[in-house]
């Protein structure tokens, strides 16, 4: 009786480790939060829109976000925040609205995820990048958004001029 | 110029053919920039016909904090200034009509969730433990109300049976689907109550790891069958990564004699966001091979806010929202008996601007009742209403 019940403890909580969940060591947040720590530190949000069993999610995860210098880029200088693509959990946006998790998918139109959005620390949409993308596409993106580069110049123009 | 004009009215006339649409009217008393309705529910049943009064629930924050509203609107005339449902933060408002101008609302409140038997009536509360995304049917004499309720770590569904006796509201069962603990998330239940009385119910489940939409029947609104997977087409892991498709949001309604038609919106195409996707039980209880609702010109395209509603008579009508023509708007499709028909955009609900998020409902006539958000930034979010017949 006593290892069925571990069994079941064990199962359960198998169950309940998500696949497509933000990259482990990495310190996501909720949107709420994200969005309060931003403001307060002054720094972008990298917004994480993840689906739950997601294969692309875990792809991304695996080849990428398991990069250690990545992992301290990215969580040393942006307010990281993971939203799953179907839930009903809700968040506030910068405007004051009340929206489900979901229900952001719809209003940035996504069609695909992994999808990530690089807001500023207000909350203003800087860009969002659809699927999978290696350890230097994020590290490029980084120098895009944290080098102020969007205020001038679209994605496509600062990765053509890149050396 | 005329002869362009003249093929294009030509082209468009078998879209156009179906429906004959009332002007929009303005549900909502109350507008703003910083005041955002939602219509969001589970089953989306935010709109419902009683007698000749149409009823429309929502959710706004013009109080300060999110509160939900019901507009009732008697025949010939305008909505009726809405009135406020809840005390505390509310979300996710369901409604349907008893006849004769009654309505039962149900809406999730501080956690809990409750309904209430309209316009004359008091709140009772449906849950003791924490629970969400409410829906409500009604059939065969009797009103089911459905729920995500916790249980140990994770929400499960429960479905209750609801009596109005001397013009109160009380609950006579209540109990969940599956009488386990959940291993993993459920939520967002969708009812229906076929011709013979039976008791359909739908949700998304994450048992599998990823959200799958299941559905279980009942006899008699007590026990139900072992759940099975609405979604006909199996994934996993790809590679040993993920787990399987996406797919959320089911909807269901009665549908012919006996019959129950499920909608909801499916990533089965991973590259061009949800889809809609329905399916049918014909009677037998069982659901079959799925059916892509959306047309061609749909299909690079994500879908959203996707409901299906039905009658006794056959008729069944699939809604939802998609960009296609560069912002939002309100399309149906109609089922003929073999198929979903073209794509048609609502009238109103189309065009520049962003229109989405429909609920529907058809009444005892045939006509349908369509209600969605027309968003503005500046002037605020208009509840917007219409009302189509068969030419």
């Amino acid at each position: 009786m006593k290892l069925i019940t571990m069994l079941l403890a064990a199962s359960s909580m198998w169950a309940t480790t998500v696949l497509a969940d933000p990259p482990p060591g990495y310190p996501f947040v909720d949107f709420d939060a994200g969005l309060k720590a931003a403001r307060a530190d002054g720094k972008p949000i990298f917004l994480y829109f993840g689906r739950y069993g997601c294969a692309w999610c875990d792809h991304t995860n695996k080849k990428t976000f398991s990069d250690a210098g990545l992992k301290k880029l990215y969580s040393e200088n942006y307010a990281l925040v993971y939203v799953d693509a179907e839930s009903g959990k809700r968040l506030t946006l910068p405007s004051g609205e009340r929206i489900t998790e979901a229900e952001l998918g719809a209003r940035l139109q996504a069609f695909a995820t992994p999808l990530f959005v690089y807001m500023t620390p207000q909350g203003d949409k800087i860009m969002q990048i659809p699927g999978f993308k290696t350890v230097q596409d994020f590290r490029d993106y980084d120098r895009y958004v944290r080098g102020g580069h969007y205020k001038q110049k679209t994605l496509l123009e600062f990765l053509g001029g890149k050396s | 110029m005329r002869i362009a004009a003249l093929l294009l009215a030509v082209l468009a006339w078998p879209a156009q053919a179906g429906w004959e649409w009332s002007e929009p009217l303005t549900v909502n008393s109350v507008q703003g920039a910083a005041i955002f309705p939602h219509l969001e529910s589970a089953n989306r049943r935010g709109v419902a016909v009683s007698g000749d009064t149409v009823g429309v629930v929502w959710e706004d924050n013009r109080d300060g904090s999110p509160q939900c509203y019901l507009a009732l609107k008697p025949a010939d005339e305008g909505f009726q200034p809405e009135i406020r449902l809840s005390q505390a933060d509310c979300y996710e408002p369901v409604v349907v009509g008893l006849g004769a101008g009654r309505f039962v609302a149900a809406w999730e409140e501080a956690g809990k969730v409750h309904a209430q038997l309209l316009p004359d009536g008091s709140a009772l509360k449906l849950s003791d433990a924490e629970a969400a995304q409410v829906t409500l049917a009604v059939g065969s004499n009797t009103i089911y109300a459905a729920w995500a309720e916790q249980a140990g770590r994770f929400r499960r569904i429960v479905v209750a049976q609801l009596a109005v006796k001397a013009d109160a509201l009380s609950m006579e069962t209540a109990q969940p689907v599956e009488a386990g603990l959940p291993i993993d998330e459920q939520g967002w239940p969708a009812l229906a109550v076929a011709g013979d009385g039976s008791v359909t119910v739908a949700w998304e489940d994450r048992r599998a790891r990823h959200t799958v939409p299941m559905v279980s029947h009942s006899r008699d609104g007590r026990s139900f069958a072992p759940p099975a997977r609405l979604a006909d087409q199996r994934s996993g892991s790809v590679d040993g990564l993920g787990a399987g498709i996406g797919s959320m949001r089911p909807t269901l309604a009665a549908w012919g004699e006996r019959g129950v038609v499920a909608v909801w919106l499916d990533k089965r195409d991973f590259l061009s966001g949800y889809d809609v996707y329905a399916a049918f039980d014909t009677g037998t209880r069982r659901f079959g091979k799925n059916v892509r609702v959306q047309d061609n010109f749909g299909d690079n395209m994500a879908q959203w806010h996707a409901l299906v509603v039905g009658d006794a008579g056959g008729r069944l009508v699939a809604l939802w929202d998609d960009a296609r023509d560069g912002t939002p708007d309100v399309w149906l499709s109609e089922w003929d008996d073999e198929a979903f028909g073209d794509d048609v955009a609502v009238p109103g609900a189309a065009g520049p601007g962003a229109q989405s998020d429909p609920v529907a409902t058809l009444d005892v006539a045939g006509a349908l009742h369509v209600v969605w958000l027309d968003r503005d930034e500046a002037a605020g979010t208009r509840v917007r209403y219409a009302r189509a017949v068969r030419r």
